[in-house]
């Protein structure tokens, strides 16, 4: 009987609850877009400062104007496209907004920004020794390091990231195809040392891979680094090449021997190409980490000849760095880019492999 | 079907095979074993010989010595300082960034809607793809500490600080732990966030209904879902901190002095900056010991009987 009246006195407060109801939530999501923004600003803004200063700097000290008024544009600009990416009822709608809120962004930013805009900071992709450039410009006399041209680096990076995925890709493939397909004797012995060694830290091994490189007459080479590179990066490559192949129906490959195709051509032919995201995603993950790599190569290549990108920016940043923020961050931009780029191309590749295999 | 065709393939195994078996098995595994034995397995051996030996810059050897294991456990002051610096840095990331952070970023960016969650996630995920020299010359350029610093410039204008400050040598622990933990967050936070996204959303609807809040939905149903992946990334972030110090070399060069040298840039300023090769190789094998343990416990994380699962052709 109470339960009655409670019932017949509600109705009267519905539209109240649900109006409380609503704010509430919408007080939670504020707080939650207010938390998040303010942690990530700080991780976004240095990358757009970046990009900022390498094509506006002057020689000597970054022009704070620059920065303050180009961030005036950014944030609001960012957050627009978020706005109009939730608010847009279809998809047309959200290309419509997008586009003009692009095309007042831009305006925006050539009027504030753009007479300060200017290509000089990427001096380095054409003057070999642009350090005494920018040192003679701002009168001072330091750093001793001798720069070899910029594309000279690159190329290096590129040779030590394009052979190491190269050669990754192709034995990992087949060592992971046999150990998917193939019954062996020590096959389960395999498949367990695999499982720890693609978890093993490799960094542990840089004094002995040191010395063996220097006994074997590789240090100081590409070659040596790039076999390194290709040895600690495999466990991890067939590991999640197996899974792939795991995942590969038998009925297919059943059919192809059936039809008289040896084991060699059923891999080949049939199930080689069912796999291809695998491959895509080792592929940009090999060669992203050819390039970016750091310690084996800063370790192992003396010779400025040697370097690669990471050296030469490491040695920039070294010699450069308080002398001319513009150009440091102009090589940043250069070398920063070409794995933005891969990652943003093959992110849905990535994300299959990286979480694969976790136990969820 | 299968059962038509199989008979069939066991015929030809018989013959000639054996020979072709043996080919297959050096085409297919032959370079990765090769590979893996002379970067893996040799270099494991040289630094068990190499420890057992003086070898110090000139590369040449002296003579068989256990000199270097006296050292590690009695003969150097600076360890136990390491050591305890190690463990600081190593769990102090893990517990605010790694875990922590990363938890947090994965539960709220999971509870906007798609767009935004991965769009934040994607900022995140920006010093994770970002080359490490990179990454750190951002952060070398945020701390400088003349005026010219991006957070001096900052705090000085908007707090009102008086003098720049200098976090390199003022607080050096802090600075690696920060560094390193916006790289580590972000691990956590794609694994917790695939896992999050396997939860049934019925789960959350019912709990609704019968009145948990949001912490509470979060306290009885996400975080036991988390379980797992809680502690996979635990141990195997434990396992890539102690390990790595590629941010820490970058940032201070271990400096000041050594208040910033973890063990593993310990191993490697011994060996390449005194060019103590035999100490540096004693001291990497403990590092080996553990890496080789903590990878064994991946066989409680990998489903093992999929990993093993018996292939179905026998034919070669």
């Amino acid at each position: 009987m109470a339960a009655l009246t409670e019932l017949q006195r509600l109705p009267g407060d519905w539209d109240g609850l649900a109006a409380r109801a609503r704010s509430l939530r919408r007080a939670k999501a504020a707080a939650l877009y207010a938390f998040l923004i303010a942690v990530s600003l700080p991780i976004i803004l240095p990358y757009f400062w970046l990009v900022t200063i390498a094509f506006s700097a002057k020689t000597g000290v970054a022009d704070t104007m620059v920065l303050w008024r180009s961030t005036a544009v950014f944030v609001p600009t960012v957050i627009a496209f978020w706005l109009a990416a939730i608010l847009a009822q279809n998809r047309r709608q959200m290309w419509l907004a997008i586009t003009a809120i692009g095309l007042i962004a831009t305006a925006a930013f050539a009027l504030l920004i753009g007479p300060d805009l200017h290509p000089r900071n990427f001096i380095f992709l054409v003057e070999p020794d642009f350090a005494s450039v920018v040192r003679s410009r701002s009168g001072v006399v330091r750093g001793a390091v001798q720069f070899p041209s910029v594309w000279k680096a690159f190329g290096n990076s590129l040779l030590i990231a394009g052979a190491q995925t190269v050669i990754v890709l192709t034995v990992a493939s087949l060592a992971a195809y046999y150990l998917s397909r193939f019954q062996f004797p020590a096959r389960a012995a395999m498949l367990r040392s695999l499982l720890v060694l693609h978890a093993f830290p490799v960094l542990t091994l840089i004094v002995p891979m040191f010395l063996m490189l220097y006994w074997m007459g590789l240090l100081d080479t590409l070659f040596g680094v790039i076999l390194v590179l290709v040895a600690f990066e495999l466990p991890f490559a067939v590991f999640i090449m197996k899974g792939f192949f795991d995942a590969v129906p038998w009925d297919i490959e059943m059919s192809a021997l059936t039809d008289g195709a040896s084991r060699r051509q059923a891999f080949l032919r049939v199930v080689l190409p069912q796999v291809r995201n695998g491959l895509l995603a080792i592929a940009v993950f090999t060669f992203i980490r050819g390039w970016e790599e750091y310690i084996f190569v800063f370790t192992f290549l003396i010779r400025n000849t040697n370097w690669t990108m990471s050296l030469y920016m490491y040695y920039v940043r070294d010699d450069v760095m308080g002398v001319d923020y513009g150009v440091v961050s102009a090589v940043g931009v250069f070398y920063l880019v070409p794995s933005l780029v891969l990652y943003l191309a093959a992110q849905r590749y990535l994300m299959q492999m990286s979480i694969g295999g976790v136990k969820g | 079907m299968a059962a038509i065709i199989e008979p069939n393939l066991q015929h030809r195994d018989s013959a000639g095979s054996v020979a072709r078996r043996r080919t297959n098995f050096v085409i297919f595994l032959g370079p990765a074993i090769v590979l893996t034995a002379i970067f893996f397995m040799i270099p494991v051996l040289i630094d068990i010989a190499v420890s057992f030996t003086d070898l110090d810059r000139t590369l040449r050897f002296g003579k068989f010595t256990t000199e270097q294991y006296h050292k590690v456990f009695r003969g150097d002051p600076r360890l136990a300082q390491v050591i305890g610096l190690t463990l600081v840095y190593v769990f102090g990331t893990l517990a605010v960034f790694n875990v922590t952070f990363g938890l947090v970023l994965a539960l709220t960016t999971t509870a906007l809607n798609k767009i935004s969650g991965g769009f934040f996630r994607g900022v995140w995920l920006l010093p994770r793809m970002s080359p490490s020299v990179l990454y750190i010359l951002l952060w070398l350029w945020v701390i400088n500490p003349s005026d010219a610093g991006l957070l001096n410039q900052f705090l000085m204008q908007t707090v009102g600080l008086a003098k720049p400050l200098d976090l390199l040598t003022s607080a050096p622990v802090a600075l690696i732990i920060i560094a390193n933990g916006f790289i580590g967050a972000s691990m956590g936070m794609i694994i917790f966030t695939a896992a999050i996204r396997g939860i049934p959303e019925h789960l959350f609807y019912a709990a609704a209904v019968d009145g948990a809040g949001t912490l509470a939905q979060i306290q009885f149903i996400t975080l036991p879902a988390l379980r797992w992946p809680i502690s996979f990334v635990t141990i195997y972030q434990t396992l890539s901190l102690l390990v790595s110090f590629e941010y820490i070399l970058l940032l201070t060069k271990g400096g000041p002095f050594y208040d910033t040298t973890v063990y593993a840039l310990y191993v490697y300023r011994r060996a390449f900056a005194s060019g103590q090769y035999g100490y540096g190789a004693a001291l990497a094998l403990f590092l080996i010991v553990i890496g080789v343990a903590v990878a064994l416990l991946g066989w409680r994380f990998f489903d093992l009987q999929r990993l093993l699962q018996r292939p179905r052709i026998e034919v070669h």
